[in-house]
């Protein structure tokens, strides 16, 4: 049955599904509403009231006594007869049949013992149990394949689905018309089911999963119930929460459960309750979150069955490297540089695979199709070994294709074979392993990574890929290799052994797959570490992991951070705590430097006030300091879109107005330092084959010069100086980067961009923006006139098309040079301070600084060399003649003259 | 009691439990005790019966009745081979033999339990000691 078809629910025409009307109609026989499926058409028949209620529990009562009273019945005879046996001074009687048919009292009674036994045997094997296994419990693929074809004719009569509920989930219906009946409501509706699923032992274990306080939720949930129709008893199932109940069992039914539980009455209530997915939704639980736990909380429960069964069938296969059929041979030297999976798996030491169904069909069907071998093709960390481990665990329940039956499967450690070092002894090595493969003729062979059989990484004439491919010609042997898509494409997809090989790709799962890995394998993570997972941290884990984790595919990455998570939880907060987001967060945080965690208070002020930090620093250029603070604030409000970098910013403006300072400050405010950013001087790739500097040679490991330093520093600025000066085929490389946030190295490795701030600085059109400034054009039209004719033969318009903001830097006024003057002397009163000394400046002084370094031609920089020459070489000259010493205070007076206050002796 | 009007719904449940559940069970049980029981019986006797075979594995050896043991291919090794598989598929039938006789008698010993216990239990009943030695007993 496929598990995603919604089932459609079907109303009964005569009474319309109407909970009062359906009571006394002949047609549907009190159902009302019904969902066809292969046990028949699914309905709800029983009434819940007080009296149905109290009946249940009556008689569950009333039958526990009833066998405790046969118990002590049978009880008391057998004692009476071993009383009396006892008693006995001839023991020899009791061997004569003469003596069983005696007629004496105690004999008699201790037939009857037996008698009642059986009729106690009977009463709890029918009575005891509450509920009914479901149909479909336990059956085998055949026996169900048998059964959906007699569908038909079962479709055709109603089928109560009330006696396949557990007790537990028996007491949710009843504590949801209970519910009902105290808010003085008419109806049990799907919301008033989901409430009491929730209230319910497992509604407690799902909500500390979600990491949701039933205080917090008791109040809004009891305002959606009271919003149902008033009213006074009797109360009804409603129409909707018979739908509720019917498709329970479908659910239970298409999971292959035995009884119907509480998770599927509240995974439907919830699914057909659009109110409460509105109502979780508003409270910070999203449908799919919601959803995702039920079904965490199901899959936890369906490993144990599975795991038990395994057990059972695992008991078969053989606990050593001998096949059942006793044909194989002892194989030394393979069991030397291997590791036997089928044994690993028999043990128990080896995980089920969730989902990849897939893969696993294209391998048994690459397996079934003749003697081929097969090569898995995947990213590290997509689930090769998980897959083939899976094989293992299929083939120890002898689950598979009669090529794989009584086989064991075999790993073999290709690094250790080929680890002599001398080629000839390798290969000798790989065909002993070979023969011996052959003569014991029940092993099925993994190679991992088998490009290392090529040599891969070595050096020297290390090549046993052509005597692997013979040797699979030769058709004895089965083979499972691995490898990753890079090396499939350097090293052997050109050579014979690709020839001889069945290429199954393995792709990285998706987000959806992650996080069903995630459940299914965090169990284990939690035994080990003694915490508990929340979702949310799986969730998170998935995500963050999928965004900003890049060296490893998925789901392996999501699982090194969920484990990583579970230590610092333990570590920071001991053991039997919950693994929270923040948690996964963190740990995403420190592996990759890029702030994942929600924003504490101190960083959300830090980003509110940056603007108003990088005026502090960066003087006269306001629309560049916003628009640079705007796009950061975009950046961590998760507002932009996930595929580009941060903002691509090009600053346009003459020599010397703050274009490199206002990057250096928005490192050092906003990234951590101002060394936290890449700086390329594009002066220095100015010819074709600078690209390789930038990416990398085709093939040489090292990769380039700025994709290594992004791979390895994601959350960074990336600072192109002098672009204008740059090759145009670097420039054409950038045009990926802007657009879809990332670059392929030499190598072929993605490296990420989108974490990247990439601000490009140019002096491109100076003159012209000199020349208008002094026009006093305003800075919007000197834009537009850049844009539109300056730049044009500089750069192409699709380049300067992707950039979010082209930001001109007017030229400095002398105002805006005097701050930068008084920035410059604070500069200096700072590094003096570290010395013990004071350094103040009067206003005379900085203001005849400022005209002597103002030149609107070369910005700043005549500034900072005028303070160089007049106030730093002086101070030099005093402290080196030991005119001052700590506690002194200097004072700069105009004319450049430095005055010395001398410190008051102690 | 807002029950009355709904008397005949609920007097069907009622009824079901008081008649069926708890004084019905007397008169079904013999019969459950000789389909459904000794059909559960049954099947579980040949499951674990199955289960027995597979772990003897029958199949596989008899499919490699002439493949080599221990990949001895010299005819040596293979008349060894073949006498051992012999031998072995031999014991192991007459284990299954037994198993199965077993598994037979456990499923009689169910079938004929209930009346051989009443019957019994009715004709030591009959010898009148009882209710003699009752009478005697709690004098």
């Amino acid at each position: 049955m496929d598990e995603n078809k919604p089932i459609e629910a079907i109303v009964c025409k005569a009474c319309g599904g109407e909970p009062r009307l359906s009571a006394q109609c002949k047609v549907c026989g009190g159902a009302g509403i019904g969902v066809a499926s292969t046990d028949g058409f699914l309905v709800w028949e029983e009434r819940v009231d007080e009296f149905m209620i109290m009946l249940r529990k009556a008689r569950r009562q009333i039958n526990a006594f009833f066998h405790l009273a046969l118990l002590a019945i049978v009880l008391i005879f057998l004692s009476l007869f071993a009383w009396q046996v006892s008693k006995l001074e001839d023991l020899t009687g009791l061997r004569t049949i003469a003596f069983w048919f005696s007629g004496h009292w105690y004999v008699t009674l201790f037939w009857f013992a037996c008698f009642i036994g059986t009729f106690l045997i009977f009463r709890l094997s029918e009575y005891s149990s509450e509920s009914k296994d479901l149909p479909n419990w336990g059956k085998t693929h055949r026996q169900l394949e048998q059964e959906e074809k007699s569908a038909a004719k079962k479709a055709l009569f109603r089928f109560d689905v009330a006696p396949y509920f557990s007790p537990a989930a028996r007491d949710v219906v009843e504590s949801a018309y209970n519910l009902a009946k105290k808010l003085q409501r008419t109806e049990v509706t799907p919301q008033t089911l989901f409430a009491a699923a929730l209230a319910s032992p497992s509604g407690g274990i799902f909500m500390v999963r979600l990491g949701m306080q039933f205080d917090a939720v008791k109040g809004p949930i009891t305002n959606v119930l009271m919003a149902d129709d008033a009213g006074n008893p009797p109360v009804h199932l409603s129409r909707d929460a018979k739908k509720v109940l019917s498709l329970a069992y479908a659910d239970a039914r298409a999971n292959q459960r035995r009884h119907v539980e509480v998770m599927e009455i509240f995974l439907q209530a919830f699914k057909n309750s659009p109110k409460i997915q509105d109502l979780l939704d508003q409270l910070g639980f999203p449908p799919e979150h919601v959803v995702h736990v039920g079904e965490w909380i199901r899959l936890r429960s369906k490993l144990k069955e599975d795991h038990d069964r395994f057990q059972a069938l695992a008991a078969l296969k053989p606990k050593n490297t001998m096949n059942r059929a006793m044909t194989a041979q002892q194989t030394p030297l393979l069991d030397r540089f291997s590791e036997d999976l089928t044994l690993l798996a028999r043990n128990g030491y080896i995980a089920p695979v969730i989902g990849r169904k897939k893969q696993m069909e294209e391998m048994l069907r690459g397996i079934e199709s003749g003697r081929r071998s097969l090569v898995l093709v995947g990213e590290p960390g997509s689930g090769k070994t998980a897959l083939v481990e899976e094989l293992a665990r299929m083939m120890v329940e002898e689950n598979v294709p009669p090529e794989l039956f009584d086989k064991r499967l075999v790993s073999v450690n290709i690094a250790q074979v080929v680890a002599a070092g001398d080629p000839g002894m390798a290969a000798e090595r790989f065909l002993s392993l070979m023969h011996e493969v052959g003569v014991s003729g029940n092993i099925v062979l993994v190679m991992n990574n088998i490009e290392s059989l090529t040599g891969a990484g070595l050096s020297g004439p290390m090549d046993l890929a052509e005597m692997l491919a013979s040797e699979l010609d030769k058709g004895y042997l089965l083979a499972i290799c691995t490898t990753t898509p890079q090396a499939w494409t350097r090293y052997i997809e050109r050579r014979s052994l690709a020839n001889k090989l069945i290429k199954i790709n393995i792709p990285e799962t998706d987000y959806e797959e992650t996080i069903k890995v995630l459940m299914a394998r965090s169990g284990l993570i939690e035994y080990e570490n003694k915490v508990y997972f929340s979702y949310a941290a799986l969730d998170k884990a998935a995500a963050l992991s999928e965004r900003f984790v890049h060296e490893k595919a998925s789901p392996e990455r999501a699982l090194d951070i969920i484990r990583e998570a579970a230590v610092l939880a333990r570590k920071s907060r001991g053991e039997k705590t919950f693994v929270s987001a923040d948690d996964v967060a963190k740990v995403v945080h420190e592996k990759t430097n890029i702030p994942v965690e929600s924003m504490t208070t101190s960083e959300t002020s830090k980003l509110m006030n940056l603007e108003q930090k990088l005026h502090e620093r960066v003087i006269g250029q306001d629309e560049a300091v916003r628009a640079v603070a705007r796009a950061l604030k975009r950046a961590r409000a998760e507002l932009r879109e996930g595929k580009r970098p941060i903002a691509n910013f090009l600053f346009l403006g003459p020599t010397g107005v703050g274009k490199t300072e206002l990057t250096k400050a928005l490192a050092a405010e906003y990234f951590g330092s101002e060394e936290a950013m890449v700086r390329l001087d594009m002066s220095e790739y100015q010819d074709k084959a600078s690209v390789y500097r930038v990416i990398g040679a085709p093939g040489d490991d090292r990769g380039g010069l700025l994709t290594e330093a992004v791979r390895n520093k994601p959350y960074t600025i990336v600072l192109l100086d002098e672009l204008e000066k740059a090759h145009p085929d670097i420039l054409t490389l950038f045009l990926q980067v802007m657009d879809d946030g990332r670059l392929t190295d030499g190598v072929g490795r993605t490296v990420d961009f989108t974490n990247v701030m990439l601000i490009a600085t140019s002096n491109a059109g100076t003159q012209f923006i000199q020349d208008e400034v002094s026009k006093n054009v305003p800075l919007e039209k000197i834009k537009s006139g850049l844009l539109e004719n300056e730049l044009k033969g500089i750069f192409r318009p699709e380049f300067l098309n992707r950039f979010d903001g082209v930001i001109v830097f007017k030229p400095l006024t002398m105002d805006d040079v005097n701050q930068i003057a008084w920035l410059m002397i604070n500069g200096i009163a700072k590094r003096l301070a570290e010395k013990g000394m004071n350094f103040r400046a009067e206003d005379a002084a900085v203001e005849e600084l400022a005209k002597e370094g103002f030149d609107p031609l070369y910005g700043a920089r005549p500034l900072r060399r005028v303070i160089q020459e007049r106030v730093d070489t002086a101070l030099a000259d005093l402290m080196l003649q030991g005119q001052v010493g700590r506690k002194d205070t200097l004072i700069l007076e105009p004319g450049g003259n430095i005055r010395v206050e001398k410190a008051p002796q102690l | 009691m807002c029950y009355n009007i709904r008397v005949n719904v609920h007097l069907k449940p009622l009824g079901k439990f008081l008649l069926i559940d708890l004084l019905g069970s007397i008169a079904w049980f013999p019969v459950w005790w000789y389909t459904i029981g000794l059909k559960r019986q049954a099947i579980k006797a040949v499951k674990s019966l199955q289960y027995r075979y597979q772990a003897y594995g029958f199949r596989i050896w008899i499919r490699n009745f002439f493949v080599p043991m221990y990949g001895q291919y010299d005819i040596g090794g293979r008349a060894i081979s073949i006498l051992m598989r012999f031998v072995v598929l031999v014991g192991r039938s007459i284990a299954l033999v037994v198993e199965a006789l077993v598994l037979m008698l456990g499923v009689a010993l169910w079938a004929s339990a209930p009346a051989l216990f009443l019957l019994f239990a009715l004709t030591n009943l009959s010898k009148g000691l009882f209710m003699d030695q009752i009478k005697f007993l709690l004098g």
